[in-house]
């Protein structure tokens, strides 16, 4: 199939339209188009409803959107029905994006971006920050290609194709790393910021800390880190005014 | 404390327009952390190491959250940036704090102008749809670049009045101000609780939940031992 190489660099921009009526169903129609051309060709009739089918509404992982993409289009160019292939983006969305969000977003991103606080917070500078992000690129558009081809290979069988890959397996592996590199970056970039600034300052920190995780687990919904982080600021130059 | 040329104010709008994008529409490539938006701001703005001490707090801040699907979530991308440039015009005591204070207060409406974003990208597809269901390649296209193109626009304002609220605060505390000490302990002890909190959130319970345990512990002694050592 054509316009492989387009529809790769397109799905780097899949949520470009993001909505609420649609969700990343415009970004796959766009990404889809390269991939759709050749129908004209093969089936041209098909061409106008594969095109309107390839952005309705779709949400997954934007980084395994390929997946869901590359099935439909091979789909369409082997004459599938339209509503089985309406049926299948709507399976997929779901596992596309619970594997996604679980792998990357609650996985890799903390252990990347853990390991550059650590590092720097060591005094490492700029240079491991850099590879760092450097590296999560690299696997970001490895696995946009690898969705890409695995859907393009395997149509309608890319649930199957799914679960037989290393994706699943991963999810479950990336939990247990990402856990401890969150855990292990904390306390040295409290120790880097907080530390020469005296004992009364850590003081501080920690009881903030305390009072933040109080609130946090039992403050409900409407107290966020953010919201917390900026009552806990208000409350500090408060007091400072009040005790300098 | 480095004054900002013109041209160095150019390239940090620019930096914060391209993490603006990031973050949801392209190239989703952690471009919009707050460590790396505020670390390369830092860098322009003639103190990479103040952008990084910035980004670190705020990064704190962002590990708690998860961006997933539909949900609402603060935009700490060109918000670092402001961070960045704040702190690398203040002094070491007491910058970090304001510098992140001034981020999370920027993070906040930023993270709204993303809905305003969502429905406006909305309004656009439904004035389309017509079009769409006929499949037309052109009103696919359309909307796509219309939505980069908006999300384009919502970053340059984002970082602009970042950018604004951190040049002024710069020019009106200076290089010698006093600021409130304990501001960037209780940050950093805030921020910490953030990163502590979704860690733990995400691992659920168990064996996972045991990991982000063995980490502290290991990050504890880490940093002990280098007070210690130090």
């Amino acid at each position: 199939m054509k316009g492989q190489a387009r529809a790769l660099v397109r799905l780097l921009a899949v949520q470009g339209a993001w909505s609420y009526e649609r969700m990343i169903g415009v970004g796959m129609g766009y990404a889809a188009e390269p991939l759709l051309r050749d129908l004209d060709a093969v089936e041209p009739a098909r061409l106008p409803e594969a095109t309107a089918r390839s952005a309705e509404f779709f949400n997954c992982h934007p980084y395994l959107a390929g997946l869901a993409l590359g099935a439909c289009a091979r789909a369409e160019y082997e004459g599938a029905p339209g509503p089985l292939i309406v049926r299948l983006r709507t399976a997929l969305c779901s596992p596309l994006g619970a594997l996604g969000d679980q792998f990357f977003w609650a996985g890799l991103v903390p252990i990347v971006m853990s390991m550059a606080l650590a590092a720097i917070a060591l005094g490492s500078g700029g240079a491991v920050l850099a590879a760092l992000v450097v590296a999560y690129n690299v696997v970001r558009v490895l696995v946009t290609r690898w969705a890409l081809r695995t859907g393009l290979q395997s149509g309608m069988q890319v649930g199957t194709a799914i679960s037989a890959s290393w994706l699943p397996k991963a999810v479950v592996r990336v939990a247990v790393p990402a856990g401890f590199a969150t855990g292990l970056a904390v306390p040295l970039v409290c120790a880097w910021l907080v530390a020469p600034s005296g004992a009364r300052a850590l003081g501080a920190g920690l009881l903030a800390c305390a009072g933040a995780l109080a609130l946090l687990r039992w403050g409900g919904a409407r107290w966020t880190s953010l919201r917390v982080g900026l009552a806990a600021a208000v409350a500090i130059l408060l007091l400072t005014r009040v005790v300098p | 404390m480095t004054e900002l040329s013109v041209a160095a104010l150019a390239l940090l709008v620019g930096w914060g327009v391209l993490v603006g994008l990031d973050l949801v529409s392209v190239p989703q490539g952690l471009l919009s952390r707050p460590l790396v938006a505020a670390t390369v701001a830092g860098w322009i703005a003639g103190d990479a190491a103040a952008g990084m001490r910035a980004g670190a707090v705020l990064e704190l801040f962002a590990l708690d959250v998860l961006p997933v699907g539909a949900s609402r979530y603060p935009e700490y991308g060109p918000a670092a940036v402001g961070a960045a440039v704040l702190c690398a015009g203040l002094p070491q005591a007491g910058g970090v704090g304001v510098a992140a204070l001034l981020g999370l207060l920027v993070a906040l409406p930023a993270g709204w102008t993303l809905e305003w974003l969502r429905h406006a990208n909305a309004r656009h597809v439904h004035r389309r749809t017509a079009a769409i269901s006929a499949g037309s390649t052109g009103a696919i296209l359309g909307l796509q670049w219309a939505g980069l193109a908006r999300d384009a626009v919502r970053s340059l304002v984002v970082t602009t009045a970042a950018l604004a609220l951190a040049t002024a605060l710069r020019d009106r505390l200076g290089a010698a101000a006093a600021l409130p000490s304990l501001l960037t302990p209780v940050l950093v002890g805030t921020g910490a609780a953030a990163a502590i909190s979704g860690a733990v959130r995400t691992a659920g319970g168990g064996r996972r939940l045991a990991w982000v345990g063995i980490g502290l512990a290991c990050g504890l002694v880490m940093a002990v031992a280098l007070a210690v050592a130090s």
